[in-house]
């Protein structure tokens, strides 16, 4: 058996988070490897531990590079309407008839490395936070990458998912469709708060940590209203009001 | 450790058919009205039209949804095996939940998607049709 000296820690969720971390030597990153599949066992259920599973199987006959639970459940954060996220790097398996609301997103390592260096948030929240079930070396050269050149999600670019969410959800709004303006304009105050707290250098952690790192980042409003979304019910009255909110902030 | 709780939804259970039926119509009308304006707003219309559609189908043919996309695909199959819908549109039904997500949450053009939104929104008539005439 061999023991591990180095203790991989998760940079914090700030602009110098990553800066602060050494590069990972193999060492270092083996001992991430077996921490985050440790986090994944824990934080999955025995039905979602199956799901995990049978994707993981299905990408590793596909010769995948490299795969990552991501959001709420990497987190151990979920909430009555999270997803079950991945990313896979290399093929993209089959999710069919798996007993569940699957997100998969699928990167070759090149448009990965791509998307990291173009601020894609996303791909930095896996390389960040992601639980990694396995990698062949790819993600540890991502993360090197990442650190090297210092790189951070690109503001902008959320603010124009943002400002469309946001339009889109407030025409929904007048529809009567509750169950889709609710989860619509769920998904619009999270683009919204990840805009807000990319643009105050702070890097946005899963749905349900978004409303306490608003508070922190003096958007308290913003914070009541992806709440709302997530544990509440509010009224299609209600939302319109906080979408007209969250479209004044992302004018201004 | 949490864990999901069941989505059992009150608010749609008030919700009728009938009324599903209307908003999927209502929804369904600004996608082809999109046809000629954003085709990314044109797949959200769509979608969502989908959506309520196979929800007042599965509720007159008593298929749980507990407001779940997996659980709607799901639903589009049975709905076709059973003869309520001449076409499995459980494929169409999963293609557009992953690409409606896509735009809204990355701003993917749907044209790099290699995905014909018109021929989504002519499948999606039929579904409505058949809620409709079966709501009346």
């Amino acid at each position: 058996m061999t023991t591990l000296t180095k203790s991989w820690r998760q940079p914090a969720p700030t602009r110098k988070g990553l800066a602060a971390l050494s590069p990972p030597d193999p060492e270092l990153w083996e001992s991430r490897l077996s921490q985050d599949r440790k986090r994944a066992t824990a934080n999955q259920s025995e039905a979602l531990l199956r799901i995990t599973r049978a994707i993981e199987d299905r990408s590793r006959e596909l010769g995948a590079d490299a795969l990552v639970l991501t959001g709420s459940t990497a987190r151990n954060r979920r909430t009555r309407v999270s997803d079950l996220d991945y990313h896979v790097i290399g093929g993209k398996p089959d999710i069919d008839r798996l007993p569940s609301d699957i997100d998969l997103y699928s990167d070759e390592p090149d448009a990965f490395l791509a998307k990291l260096f173009r601020g894609d948030d996303f791909a930095h929240w896996t390389l960040r936070y992601g639980c990694i079930l396995f990698d062949d070396g790819v993600l540890r050269k991502a993360l090197n990458a990442a650190i090297e050149h210092d790189l951070w999600p690109d503001a902008e670019r959320k603010l124009r998912q943002a400002r469309r969410a946001i339009g889109f959800s407030r025409k929904l709004a007048t529809t009567g469709d509750h169950a889709a303006l609710l989860e619509v304009s769920r998904g619009a105050f999270s683009l919204t708060a990840r805009w807000w707290l990319i643009s105050h250098d702070v890097f946005p952690l899963a749905r349900d940590e978004l409303a306490q790192q608003l508070v922190e980042t003096d958007q308290p409003g913003l914070a009541r209203a992806l709440e709302g979304t997530i544990h509440r019910r509010p009224s299609a009255a209600e939302i319109a009001s906080r979408l007209a909110e969250a479209d004044q902030l992302t004018a201004s | 450790m949490r864990r999901s709780r069941s989505r059992v939804n009150a608010y749609d259970g008030l919700v009728s058919p009938k009324a599903k039926v209307e908003i999927a119509k209502e929804h369904l009308a600004k996608a082809q009205e999109e046809l000629n304006g954003d085709h990314r707003d044109a797949v959200q219309w769509t979608f969502a039209s989908l959506e309520a559609a196979i929800d007042a189908l599965a509720a007159e043919a008593g298929i749980p949804i507990d407001q779940q996309h997996w659980k709607r695909t799901d639903a589009a199959k049975q709905l076709h095996q059973t003869g309520v819908l001449p076409s499995d549109l459980s494929e169409l039904h999963s293609e557009l939940n992953f690409l409606r997500k896509a735009i809204f949450y990355d701003g993917e053009d749907i044209e790099e998607a290699g995905f014909s939104v018109e021929d989504a929104v002519v499948d999606v008539e039929a579904v409505v049709e058949i809620a409709s005439e079966r709501a009346s």
